[in-house]
């Protein structure tokens, strides 16, 4: 229920005041968004029509206090499909502002920094699409040296800082490197004998899939019936994430071949993550091939706001050209 | 107190390790007071049957440097192990295979055709192989064979602990010295002389930390700003992804880190963690921006590999059979042919 005098009439202006939150007013309450947005998939509860809805009334504290308002992801998914123009992450990022200044803090998971193992390096504060890392100058344990400090409110965890962190000192739950090896040998599917060493009868192929390269809720929702013997699905929160080291870990233990599945350029949920995804695999194909391995055995594949079930398609193909490499076998020096 | 029993050993090695050990100066001096060295042939005129001859366990610690090249560098890793309390991979090409294991890229036929027949230089017209074992009126003739690969000490027999570094640093190697003569060593399998996370935690240049870069330099196509981070002048240095320990001696001398000491710990494959921290220092928002960066990385596998190659997993996916120490190819049959084993 709600009651008149908790009504704060002018919250709305105060968002209209801050950057960003100028069109809240324009707002239809139509649902486009919420019907587009990709963030429910996860969280059904979020619902970027509602929390507008709610700030135009003026429920100020109920606003600020969700834990939604951090959820939004900057993807503009809805952006494109609003009749209104409404830029609908600039205004939750207008009411976020407000909310930091009133001492609000996001609900995470962030991204989080191990000092006694961090170098100060400065890997993820160029590797990070948000700005969110800094590379401040602290004492840590007695010792006066620099090491990198996360924003929690530029956070958005896609994960990227700690793909690209070399020392293992970024780690953001649920995504951590050990949880993603797990999920790929999960119920010993590295062990099952590979098929270019002849102990198989199809490729293993392990496929990691950016989470929001797949459009399609009930594509989404199948995606465990692509799970075979053959072939293992590991969700990334982004391309960028997948790491160079687990791809070759598993190449090594026994899979065929690696298959990283991405947004289309310009696409990407998090800014430039599938450009470094891309650019990981590039440079990976390139070492493969001076190493006088196959680059087929990994590859990246984009796929695009309007694909649909396309990703049975895109594993069955790269399956097939594995199979072509036998007739080419592995050169083994010497 | 009893006096140690030290060996030395060099297998496939430039001497490098050896020099370090030289470097120590006056603490050879202190050495000498508290151990024996029994074997050196770098240094000293042994043979390798006084090291036959002795019982086994006889050595208290051996420094092994050098990968395993050869049968010889096998049998000898086997020998020394059977005589030795505890076996040390002295240097990044004991730990780790260094520059000698890049040959593994092409492998030891395409080596020893390179060297024998096609190198600038080389006048070779029958087109001489050296040969296992070669029949003279005198006897027989023989020489160690390349295995197919080039491989660490630990891939052939089992080591104790790792001094990493190409060279390692004389003080790091002194102070591992001395964890041995005061008997205060780590658990087995431990790194010694190395400090604690990577060589950016001990390099002095200025990183500004948002900085991405269009392009990549080879070091000679450019003379960088000694004040600032080499990464972000678009120089590939391995600091970020390198154990540190050896003080950043060539970031000191405006040179970029190469990654000798290398991967820090909990890394298996210190090239993937070199590969994603360079990527991720790309500037570039469209696909054929960042294919323009890509395009400048030259000599992938030897810059993000150049020491850690036989230790990694793309050397370990690439040999889809086991590690194997068979001879190559191009040399003929004879005695030497099989791994020697003692």
């Amino acid at each position: 229920m709600i009651r008149a005098d908790e009504l704060d009439n002018t919250f709305v202006q105060e968002i209209m005041n801050e950057p960003g939150g100028e069109d809240i007013l324009t707002c239809w309450s139509c649902g486009t968004c919420a019907a587009t947005c990709l963030v429910r998939r996860y969280d059904p509860s979020f619902n970027p029509r509602l929390i507008l809805y709610k700030a135009g009334l003026g429920l100020r504290d109920e606003v600020l206090s969700s834990a939604e308002i951090w959820q939004c992801s900057a993807c503009d998914a809805c952006y494109s499909r609003c009749p209104k123009d409404i830029h609908i992450s600039d205004v939750m990022k207008a009411i976020r502002n407000i909310a930091i200044r009133e001492g609000y803090e996001p609900p995470g998971p962030f991204a989080e920094v191990d000092e006694e193992v961090c170098s100060g390096c400065a890997v993820c504060t160029r590797a990070c699409p948000y700005e969110a890392i800094d590379r401040i100058t602290k004492n840590v344990n007695g010792t006066e040296r620099a090491v990198a400090q996360v924003d929690k409110n530029l956070c958005l965890h896609c994960g990227v800082c700690v793909a690209a962190c070399p020392s293992g000192a970024m780690s953001l739950e649920t995504v951590n490197d050990k949880e993603i090896v797990s999920r790929v040998g999960a119920g010993g599917w590295l062990d099952k004998g590979s098929y270019l060493a002849g102990e198989a009868k199809e490729p293993h192929l392990l496929v990691f899939v950016c989470q929001w390269s797949i459009h399609s809720d009930t594509e989404w929702n199948r995606m465990d019936a692509l799970q075979s013997d053959n072939v293992r699905i590991v969700n990334l929160p982004c391309s960028g994430r997948v790491d160079p080291q687990i791809i070759l870990m598993a190449l090594t233990e026994g899979a065929d071949g690696v298959l990283v599945v991405g947004c289309k350029e310009g696409e990407c949920h998090y800014t430039r993550g599938t450009y470094l995804g891309r650019s990981k695999v590039a440079l990976l194909r390139t070492i493969l091939d001076q190493m006088g391995m196959p680059q087929e055995r990994v590859r990246f594949v984009e796929l695009g706001s309007l694909d649909r079930y396309v990703l049975p398609r895109l594993i069955d193909s790269m399956s097939q050209d594995i199979k072509q490499l036998v007739a080419a076998p592995v050169q083994v020096c010497g | 107190m009893k006096k140690l029993n030290l060996a030395v050993y060099w297998a496939a090695a430039c001497g490098g390790c050896d020099i370090a050990i030289v470097e120590l100066g006056e603490h050879l001096l202190e050495l000498a007071e508290v151990a024996d060295i029994v074997f050196w042939p770098c240094a000293m005129d042994f043979k390798y049957k006084d090291v036959e001859e002795m019982a086994d366990g006889h050595i208290d610690v051996t420094l092994f440097n050098g990968a395993i090249r050869t049968n010889e560098d096998a049998h000898i890793a086997h020998l020394l192990r059977k005589k030795s309390k505890v076996l040390v991979a002295l240097g990044s090409c004991a730990m780790e295979g260094c520059i000698p294991s890049l040959g593994n890229i092409k492998g030891p036929d395409h080596a020893l055709n390179r060297a024998m027949k096609e190198a600038p230089g080389t006048h070779n017209p029958q087109g001489v192989v050296p040969q296992a074992a070669y029949e003279m009126p005198e006897g027989t003739l023989t020489l160690p064979t390349l295995c197919n690969q080039v491989r660490t000490l630990e891939q052939v027999v089992p080591v104790d602990y790792k001094i990493p570094g190409c060279p390692p640093n004389h003080e790091q190697i002194w102070k591992a010295m001395t964890q041995i003569i005061e008997n205060k060593l780590p658990p087995a399998g431990s790194l010694l002389g190395v400090d604690e996370r990577t060589v950016c935690d001990q390099c002095p240049r200025e990183r500004e930390g948002k900085i991405r870069v269009e392009r990549f330099y080879r070091p000679h196509e450019i003379i960088p700003d000694p004040e600032r981070c080499l990464l972000e002048q678009g120089i590939i240095c391995a600091g970020p992804a390198t154990h540190a320990g050896c003080g950043a001696l060539c970031i000191e001398a405006n040179m970029p880190c190469r990654g000798c000491y290398g991967p820090p710990d909990g890394v298996v494959d210190q090239g993937a963690a070199l590969l994603d921290a360079i990527v991720a220092g790309f500037e570039g928002e469209s696909d054929a921006q960042i294919r323009k960066v890509l395009d400048t990385i030259v000599d992938p596998v030897g810059t993000f590999y150049r020491f850690s190659l036989a230790d990694s997993f793309l050397h370990r996916a690439k040999m889809s059979e086991e590690l194997s120490g068979r001879p190559c190819a191009s040399q003929a049959d004879g005695d030497g042919r099989q791994e020697m084993t003692t």
